[in-house]
């Protein structure tokens, strides 16, 4: 059986509660991944993943359809979610759960996967420094594995202009990896 | 190596590392090119290693979505609701406007048909 367009889920979302739990099954992993890799914990990923799909519930009924693919709407109202979170921590200073978790594993674990998983660590916080276009780019490409066509039309951007924000992002990467 | 074409090797490198290796045979990279950009290869290899899908738990997934159908339902009665107060408003409001209507068309008659007999009577010649 063919499956339903998104286009078609959201015309009937608009008055069908089922239709959108439909479309929250589909988009849902996409979410909790962006928002995992933003904030680095499964407990907040959570939190705004359901953030997320509240507010798009909330403003379904007046969501146009241009042509754009769906999740390119949902990663916008993830980018705003974060960003509101991130503000609201910066004001708090909180260490999550999974950090102090991470951080015991790692002293208990044998040396060389403890060193791994430091290299590791480092490397995601240096990601998570980075402007939030060009964590996006960095898990579209690596998390969903999306081609660079398909990342130009969820960030609403040419194909050239990923190209070129993946190449200074790998140099930004590297430049302040070396500075570690 | 001029700068555009480092961005079309780092790209087609990507798209190779994520699951498109057409992408990078069709840039035939000398190793002049490839010893000179290894270090963002390997870069790049690195984040595809460390940045794996992860999967929200099942539980999650299925308590969130029946709470956004629950809260979709709620709304979506609750929009009925409305409209309908909506509908039998404005229809009990047209009908107010409507016999107030007749009413006040039923007194100007009245009151024309008074006027015109006074006016008769008025002119009519006493016997």
């Amino acid at each position: 059986m063919h499956e339903e367009s998104d286009s078609a889920l959201i015309a009937r979302a608009k008055k069908d509660p089922e239709a959108f739990g439909l479309l929250y099954e589909r988009h849902v992993g996409k979410i909790y991944n962006y928002i995992y890799y933003r904030t680095g914990n499964h407990h907040d990923a959570e939190d705004l993943t359901a953030h997320v799909f509240y507010k798009a519930l909330k403003h379904i009924p007046r969501y146009v359809d241009r042509g754009a693919p769906l999740s390119a709407w949902l990663y916008r109202i993830a980018h705003n979610v974060v960003a509101n979170w991130h503000r609201d921590r910066s004001r708090r200073q909180i260490i999550s759960l999974d950090e102090l978790v991470m951080g015991t594993l790692k002293r208990e674990g044998p040396a060389h996967l403890a060193e791994e998983h430091e290299e590791q660590d480092l490397l995601l916080q240096e990601i998570r420094q980075l402007p939030p276009e060009r964590q996006q780019l960095l898990i579209l490409k690596f998390v969903e594995q999306m081609s660079n066509t398909e990342i130009a039309e969820t960030m609403g951007r040419t194909e050239g202009a990923i190209k070129s924000l993946y190449h200074r992002t790998l140099l930004t990467l590297r430049k302040e990896l070396a500075s570690q | 190596m001029n700068a555009k074409r480092v961005v079309e090797v780092l790209a087609a490198h990507a798209e190779g590392l994520t699951g498109r290796p057409e992408a990078i045979q069709q840039i035939k990279v000398t190793n002049e090119e490839h010893s000179r950009l290894a270090p963002l290869f390997q870069l790049a290899e690195r984040l595809q290693q460390s940045m794996q899908p992860v999967q929200p738990s099942a539980a999650f997934v299925r308590r969130l979505g029946k709470e956004l159908v629950d809260n979709a339902k709620r709304r979506a009665a609750l929009t009925r609701r409305l409209r309908r107060a909506l509908v039998i408003g404005a229809a009990a409001l047209g009908s107010i406007v409507s016999i107030a209507s007749v009413v006040a068309a039923i007194a100007l008659v009245v009151t024309r048909l008074r006027a015109r007999a006074q006016a008769q009577a008025i002119q009519a010649p006493t016997g």
